[in-house]
C-alpha cells in the first residue's frame, strides 16, 4: 500500500528576478513500513519538495499537483504526518522547556490532560533512548548536546503518531559517531512502530545505510529511481555515475618529496572557557606532503588552525618553521595561509573578487608588486585563471558566484601570495559532491604542481585516506593518534580512531546496512562536554580501564606511529625489548 | 547572575553619581542669579546669596550639597523660601506617576497588540494601514498629539475635560497624548521581532507538528519576541517624564513636568537640580530594573544563576 | 570600474521602483529641502519682518499660510522654520553618527579591557535621560541653535556607538576577517576596508533615525520656550506662538504642525524601508 503518495508535484517561485520553478512534475511514493530515499545535491529541491509535501511553502511560492495523500486521504501535518529538520538547534524553540515541547504536541493530537501527555512524552523520550527523562523534560534545548537534540525532535515527530515522517538531512548537522547512533534510532523506530520513513539526503552513505528503495534527483526532477542496490551497484543515469563516482574514486597518495621538517609543533595548548581548546599538542608537518586532521567538531582542530596562522595566540608551546621559532604578530609574511569551510562567510562581501585578491597582494606582496598596480593585475588574472576563473570574474561581488565558484575564490586568495603551508579546514564540507570533487581535484593538482604542504582538516574519513599520506585524530583537544595514513586506517589503534572509522558509511548497501553498534557513552553529561579527568575519550570508551578515569595516558611513540591510550602503555603491555613490533590492541 | 546584578547596581549608582556632579556643576554655570530681580538692591542680593551659602568656594558648596543628597536633603527652593525641594517632589510625583503608569501601560498593551497584528495578519491590507498609522503617530511630536486631541475632542467635541485632574474622564486626554509615541515605537519593535521569529526554523517546525498559528504564536514566537519591548521601557520611562513637561502645562496638570518648567522660568537653581537629578534617578531605577528583569528571565542566565547557588 | 558604477545604478533604480515607501519619502524630504532652501529665498515677505496692517489675516494668495500675530508672513515663516529644523537635525545626526561610529569601532576592535572601560562609560553617561543634559546645557549657553546641536551630542552617539559595536565585534569574528588578518593587512585598514563597509546598513540606518530624534528634542525644547531664540524661528517655536490664541486662529497652528508632521514622516518612511531591507 502507498502510505504517501505524491503525483505530478510543481513548485514556482516567485522572486524580484521574475519567476523560478523549482520542481517539475515530481512523482514518488513511499510504501507502508519502508524507509525510501530520495538524494540529490544541495539545490536539487529536495527541500522544497518536503516543505511543499507538508504545505509549509513561503508566501512567495506557489504549487500544483495531482493528488499528494496520506493513505488515500490529504495531509495534514502532525495529524498523518511529521517532518525532522536538518539542525535540531534551530527548530526547537530555544526558551521552551523540551517537556513543554513535547506535551503540546502530544495534547495537539491526543486532546488529553496534562499529565496523560506528560506520561506519553516520557515514553516517547524512553523510545528515542533518552535516559534521565525526567531531568531532560525540565531542560531547555540549549542544555543538551546536538544527538540528544535531534533524539528529541524524533520523539515529537513520533508524538503525531503519524503514517509517515520526512526526515529532511536528519543527521548533516551531526558528529559520524552521533550519526550512527541516530540512523540506528531511526531504522529501529521503522521496524518497531511500523512508521513508513521518507529520508532526504544528499551523503550517499546514510542513504545506503538505511533505504529500501532510492530516488535520485537533480534540478527539481527525478532522474532516476529504483531499488537501492541496483542504483549503487548499477546506476542507468550519468549523473547517478557521476555522484557515486565523487565518493568512491580512488586517488594515488602524494607521498611527501623529503622527510625534512617544515613545521614543527610541540606541546601547543590553548584553553578556553568552554571546550573547543587544546592541549600538548605535538606533531610535524613535512615538506610538499599532505598532512590530515582528522576529528569531530569541537576536538579542537579549528583551534589549531587558527593558533597555527596566527588568528589565535596559544598560552603554552612552541611553533618551529624550518627549525626556526615562528614569529606569528598577525604577519607570517604570507607564508602559511588557509582556506575556510565556509564559501559564503570567508569572502567580504563589499568586495569583488579581483579586489579580495589585490588586498591580499598588496599586503605580502614583493616591493615593485606594492607599488604597481598593472602587474598585481596581472598577477591576480593568471591566479583566477589557474583556479579555473575568467577575467570578467574579477569585478563581480561573491554574491554573484556559487558555493563552489566562491571556495575556488579563497583557494586563490590563499595562494596568490605563494604560501609554503596551505590550512584546508574543511574546506570541502559546504560543497555538495559533485563540486567537492572539482575542488578537491583543483587543490590537489596545486599542491602537487607547487609542492606546497598542506594541513587538510576534515571530519570526512573518506577523503582523508584517499589524499593524505600521514594523518593525525583528534578528540576533545588532545591528538590521540598519529602515523602514516595507509597504516591507521587499515588498522587504527586508538579506539577512537576504530569509531571514527567504523562510523564512516560508505556508498555501498552491503558494507553500509551494518551500521556499527556505536555505544552511546555514559550520557553523565548529558551527552557533551570532555572528561575533565583522566583520558578524555574514557567515558564513551569500550575499552576503558581503570587507570584511564584517573590518569592522562602520555603519548606512546612506536616509530611513526605515536598513539595515545593506556593500552599501548608498558604497564599494561609489559616491558618489551627493543625490537618488541606492537600490533593494534583492539 | 549575582556578580551581574553587583555590577549593573554599581553601574547605576556611577550613573548617578555622574548625574549629580554634572547637574552641580552646569547649574552652577548657569549665567544670572535667581536674585538679580532688578528691584533688589545689591546688598539685599549678596545677603540672600551668604544665607544659602552662594559666597564660599564652588569645591566646598559641592561637598556639602553631595553631603546632603546622601541624607535625601535636595535644599530648599529659591523661588519660594521655607519650601524644601523634597517637599515639591512629594507633592508633585505622585500625579506625574498616575499619568506615566498608566500611559506606559496603555502604550506596551496598544503596541505589543497592533504589532502583532502587523506581523502576523494574513490580509495584507491590515498589515499596510497598521504600519502606516504606527508610522504616521511615531511622527507627531508629543506636544502637537495633546494640542490636536485638546482642540479636537475637549474644545469641538467636548466629550472630555480640557484641564485638571479631577475625575477619570481627566485622564484620558493626557494618558493618550503621552501613550502615543511610545505605543508606535512598541509596535515597531515588536512587529519586526516577531516577523523575524516567524521566520525562524523552530516556528516552521511547530507547524509541521500541527500546531495552530495561535498557539505558534502566543507560545512560541512571542517569548522570544518580548526582549527588544522590555528594553525599550527604559527609554520610554524618560520620554513620559520629559513628555509630562509639556502635556501637564497643556493640560495645566500640577505635576513634576509642570513644577520643572516653571523652575525653569524662574531660574529656580535649587529646585532645577533637585527635579533633575530626581527624574535621572528614576529612570535610572527603571533602567536597572528591566535589565534585570531580562537577565532573570532569559533562561539560559536563570540556569548558570541556579546552578551557582546549588 | 564604469561597469560597477552602471551596475549599482540600475540597482538602485529597480530598487526605488519596488519600494514604494521609501520613494515616497525620498520625494516628500526633497520637496521639503527645495522649500526651505527656496521660500526664504525667493519669498517677498521676510521671516522675521513685522507689519501691524496684516496682523492674523487667513491665508490668502497674498500669503498661503496667513499672518501671525506680528503679521508676519507664515509662509516664509515656516519654510524658514523648517529649514533650521533640518539644519538642527542633520548637524547633529552627522555629529552623532560621526562620534558613534568612531567609538563604537574602536571599542568593537579593540576588545577585552578598552572595550570594557568605554562600554561602561557608555552606560553610565546614556542611564541618564538625555532630555536633562539638553536642557541643562541651552540653560547654560544660552537659547540657540548650537546649544541645542551640542546638548543633542552628549548622549545622541551612544545607539550609534552600541550598534557599531556589536556589528564589528560580529564582522571582526568572521572567515573574511580572519583571512585579512593571515594576510597580514594592517589592523586599520581591515577595520576601514573589511570590517566597516559590512556594517553600512545598520550605520545609515541608524543615522536616518538620528535625524527625526534630534528634530523632535528641537521643536520639544522650543516649544517649552528654550530652544531657538527670536528672531530665528524653528517650527517648534511658530508653534508655540501660535498656542496662545490657537482657540482664535488655528490655521496658525495647524500649517508648522502638518510641516513638522509630513517631515518627520518622510524620514520615518526613509528608515524604515532601509531597516526592512536590512532585516532581508
Amino acid at each position: 500500500m502507498r502510505v504517501l503518495d505524491i503525483q505530478k508535484l510543481s513548485v514556482q517561485y516567485h522572486t524580484e528576478q521574475g519567476e523560478c520553478r523549482a520542481l517539475e512534475e515530481l512523482d514518488l511514493h513511499v510504501e507502508e513500513g519502508e524507509i525510501t530515499g530520495l538524494v540529490g545535491e544541495s539545490g536539487s529541491g529536495k527541500s522544497t519538495a518536503m516543505l511543499a509535501v507538508m504545505g509549509l511553502l513561503k508566501e512567495n511560492a506557489s504549487m500544483q499537483s495531482e493528488g499528494i495523500t496520506v493513505c488515500g486521504e490529504p495531509v495534514v501535518p502532525g495529524v498523518n504526518i511529521a517532518m525532522i529538520f536538518q539542525n535540531p538547534q534551530s527548530c526547537l524553540n530555544p526558551s521552551v522547556k523540551i517537556g513543554r515541547q513535547i506535551t503540546e504536541t502530544v495534547r495537539a493530537k491526543r486532546h488529553c490532560g496534562r499529565r496523560e501527555a506528560r506520561e506519553r512524552a516520557l515514553e516517547l523520550l524512553d523510545m528515542t533512548g533518552i535516559g534521565n527523562a525526567k531531568v531532560r523534560m525540565r531542560q531547555y534545548p540549549f542544555e543538551l548536546s546536538g544527538g540528544m537534540l535531534q533524539r528529541v525532535v524524533i520523539a515529537i515527530a513520533l508524538a503525531c503518531e503519524p503514517r509517515v515522517i520526512i526526515a529532511d538531512e536528519p543527521t548533516t548537522a551531526l558528529d559520524a559517531a552521533v550519526q550512527a547512533q541516530i540512523l540506528r534510532l531511526l531504522r529501529r523506530i521503522v521496524e518497531e512502530t511500523g512508521t513508513a520513513l521518507l529520508l532526504v539526503s544528499h551523503d550517499l552513505g546514510v542513504t545506503a545505510s538505511l533505504c529500501r528503495r532510492v530516488y535520485v534527483m537533480r534540478r527539481g526532477r527525478i532522474v532516476e529511481s529504483g531499488s537501492v542496490e541496483d542504483i549503487f551497484y548499477d546506476p542507468g543515469e550519468e549523473y547517478t555515475k557521476q555522484l557515486l563516482d565523487s565518493v568512491k574514486k580512488k586517488r594515488k597518495l602524494s607521498e611527501g618529496t623529503k622527510e625534512e621538517s617544515l613545521l614543527r609543533v610541540e606541546n601547543l595548548t590553548k584553553e578556553f572557557d568552554t571546550r573547543d581548546g587544546i592541549r600538548d599538542v605535538t606533531l610535524e608537518l613535512h615538506e610538499g606532503e599532505i598532512f590530515a586532521l582528522a576529528g569531530e567538531s569541537g576536538s579542537g582542530k579549528t583551534t589549531l588552525a587558527r593558533i597555527l596562522t596566527g588568528i589565535l595566540k596559544e598560552d603554552r608551546g612552541t611553533v618551529f618553521y624550518r627549525d626556526e621559532l615562528l614569529e606569528r604578530n598577525g604577519r607570517g609574511g604570507g607564508r602559511i595561509q588557509m582556506v575556510f569551510q565556509d564559501p559564503y562567510g570567508s569572502l567580504n562581501p563589499c568586495l569583488t573578487a579581483g579586489q579580495a585578491l589585490d588586498e591580499a597582494l598588496r599586503a605580502a606582496g614583493s616591493p615593485e608588486e606594492k607599488a604597481d598596480r598593472e602587474k598585481r593585475r596581472e598577477r591576480i588574472r593568471n591566479m583566477m585563471e589557474r583556479v579555473g576563473l575568467t577575467e570578467e570574474d574579477m569585478d563581480k561581488y561573491p554574491s554573484e558566484f556559487s558555493g563552489g565558484q566562491r571556495q575556488r575564490i579563497g583557494i586563490a586568495r590563499a595562494l596568490i601570495v605563494r604560501p609554503e603551508i596551505l590550512i584546508c579546514d574543511e574546506a570541502l564540507s559546504s560543497l555538495d559532491a559533485v563540486t567537492q570533487q572539482q575542488i578537491l581535484d583543483l587543490l590537489l593538482d596545486i599542491q602537487k604542481e607547487q609542492q606546497i604542504a598542506c594541513l587538510f582538516i576534515s571530519h570526512d574519513m573518506h577523503v582523508i585516506c584517499r589524499i593524505s599520506s600521514r594523518m593525525g585524530v583528534m578528540y576533545g583537544g588532545r591528538l590521540v593518534e598519529t602515523g602514516r595514513t595507509r597504516e591507521v586506517c587499515s588498522d587504527p589503534w586508538h579506539p577512537y580512531t576504530k569509531l571514527l572509522l567504523d562510523a564512516a558509511l560508505e556508498a555501498d548497501p552491503l558494507r553500509a546496512r551494518r551500521i556499527p553498534g556505536i555505544s552511546a557513552g555514559k550520557q553523565s553529561t548529558g551527552g557533551r562536554g570532555v572528561q575533565e579527568k583522566g583520558c578524555p575519550f574514557a567515558g564513551e570508551c569500550g575499552y576503558a580501564m581503570k587507570c584511564c578515569t584517573e590518569q592522562e595516558p602520555e603519548v606512546y611513540r612506536f616509530g611513526e606511529r605515536a598513539v595515545s591510550c593506556f593500552l599501548y602503555s608498558e604497564e599494561h603491555s609489559g616491558r618489551r625489548s627493543r625490537d618488541y613490533i606492537m600490533t593494534s590492541q583492539i | 547572575m549575582l556578580r551581574y546584578t553587583l555590577k549593573r547596581i554599581l553601574t547605576g549608582i556611577l550613573a548617578l553619581f555622574v548625574l549629580a556632579c554634572v547637574t552641580f556643576l552646569l547649574v552652577r554655570l548657569m549665567p544670572g542669579s535667581p536674585f538679580q530681580t532688578g528691584s533688589v538692591s545689591e546688598q539685599v542680593v549678596e545677603a540672600v546669596e551668604r544665607e544659602y551659602g552662594l559666597d564660599r568656594p564652588l569645591g566646598e558648596q559641592f561637598l556639602t550639597y553631595m553631603g546632603n543628597l546622601l541624607r535625601g536633603d535636595l535644599g530648599i527652593s529659591y523661588e519660594d523660601p521655607g519650601v524644601k525641594v523634597t517637599e515639591i517632589i512629594g507633592r508633585t510625583w505622585g500625579i506625574t506617576a498616575s499619568l506615566g503608569v498608566p500611559a506606559l501601560i496603555v502604550a506596551i498593551l496598544a503596541g505589543t497588540a497592533f504589532g502583532i497584528a502587523r506581523a502576523v495578519s494574513k490580509n495584507r491590507c491590515v498589515r499596510e494601514v497598521i504600519s502606516a498609522v504606527g508610522m504616521i503617530l511615531a511622527g507627531i511630536p508629543g506636544f502637537a498629539a495633546a494640542i490636536l486631541l485638546l482642540l479636537v475632542f475637549s474644545v469641538q467635541l467636548k466629550w472630555f475635560p480640557a484641564s485638571g485632574l479631577l475625575s477619570p474622564a481627566h485622564y484620558v486626554l493626557p494618558v493618550i497624548s503621552l501613550a502615543i509615541y511610545p505605543a508606535a515605537v512598541i509596535m515597531r519593535l515588536t512587529g519586526n521581532a516577531l516577523e523575524t521569529e516567524m521566520e525562524k526554523d523552530y516556528v516552521l517546525f511547530d507547524r509541521a507538528k500541527g500546531l495552530g498559528r495561535k498557539q505558534i504564536i502566543f507560545t512560541h514566537a512571542l517569548k522570544n519576541a518580548w526582549r527588544p519591548v522590555l528594553n525599550y521601557i527604559g527609554p520610554a520611562s524618560a520620554y513620559l517624564l520629559t513628555g509630562s513637561f509639556v502635556v501637564e502645562s497643556i493640560f495645566t496638570i500640577p505635576g513634576i513636568g509642570r513644577e520643572f518648567v516653571n523652575s525653569i522660568t524662574n531660574r529656580d537653581y535649587t529646585l532645577i537640580m533637585g527635579l533633575t537629578i530626581f527624574m535621572g534617578a528614576v529612570v535610572i531605577a527603571v533602567n536597572l530594573i528591566t535589565d534585570l528583569l531580562g537577565a532573570w528571565l532569559d533562561p539560559a542566565v536563570r540556569r548558570s544563576y541556579q546552578e551557582e547557588a546549588g | 570600474m564604469t561597469v560597477q558604477k552602471r551596475r549599482r545604478r540600475k540597482d538602485l533604480r529597480g530598487y526605488f521602483r519596488k519600494d514604494r515607501r521609501a520613494a515616497a519619502g525620498c520625494i516628500l524630504l526633497g520637496i521639503w529641502i527645495l522649500l526651505a532652501v527656496l521660500v526664504p529665498l525667493l519669498s517677498p515677505w521676510s521671516y522675521s519682518e513685522q507689519n501691524a496692517a496684516i496682523q492674523n489675516s487667513l491665508p490668502s494668495p497674498a500669503h498661503w499660510f496667513g499672518t501671525d500675530k506680528f503679521g508676519r508672513d507664515l509662509f516664509a515663516r515656516v519654510w524658514y522654520g523648517a529649514g533650521l529644523s533640518l539644519l538642527v537635525g542633520l548637524v547633529s545626526a552627522a555629529l552623532n553618527g560621526c562620534i558613534g561610529v568612531l567609538y563604537g569601532a574602536v571599542s568593537g576592535y579593540a576588545g577585552k579591557k578598552a572595550d570594557l572601560i568605554l562600554m561602561r562609560i557608555a552606560d553610565v553617561v546614556s542611564a541618564i535621560p538625555s532630555m536633562l543634559y539638553v536642557i541643562l546645557i541651552t540653560l547654560v549657553l544660552g537659547a540657540g541653535a548650537t546649544s541645542i546641536i551640542l546638548g543633542l551630542c552628549v548622549a545622541g552617539w551612544i545607539d550609534m556607538a552600541r550598534i557599531v559595536r556589536g556589528e564589528i565585534l560580529r564582522l571582526k569574528g568572521t572567515d573574511f576577517a580572519c583571512a585579512a588578518k593571515i594576510e597580514g593587512i594592517p589592523s586599520i585598514r581591515i577595520l576601514t576596508r573589511h570590517l566597516l563597509p559590512n556594517a553600512a546598513g545598520p550605520i545609515t540606518v541608524n543615522f536616518i533615525f538620528l535625524i527625526p530624534q534630534a528634530i523632535f528634542t528641537e521643536a520639544f525644547l522650543s516649544f517649552l520656550g528654550i530652544g531657538i531664540a527670536a528672531p530665528a524661528a524653528s517650527l517648534g517655536t511658530i508653534i508655540q506662538e501660535a498656542r496662545s490664541q490657537m482657540m482664535v486662529y488655528p490655521y496658525q497652528m495647524v500649517f508648522p504642525l502638518l510641516v513638522l508632521c509630513v517631515m518627520m514622516l518622510a524620514l520615518n518612511l526613509i528608515g524604515t524601508s532601509l531597516e526592512q531591507r536590512n532585516r532581508r
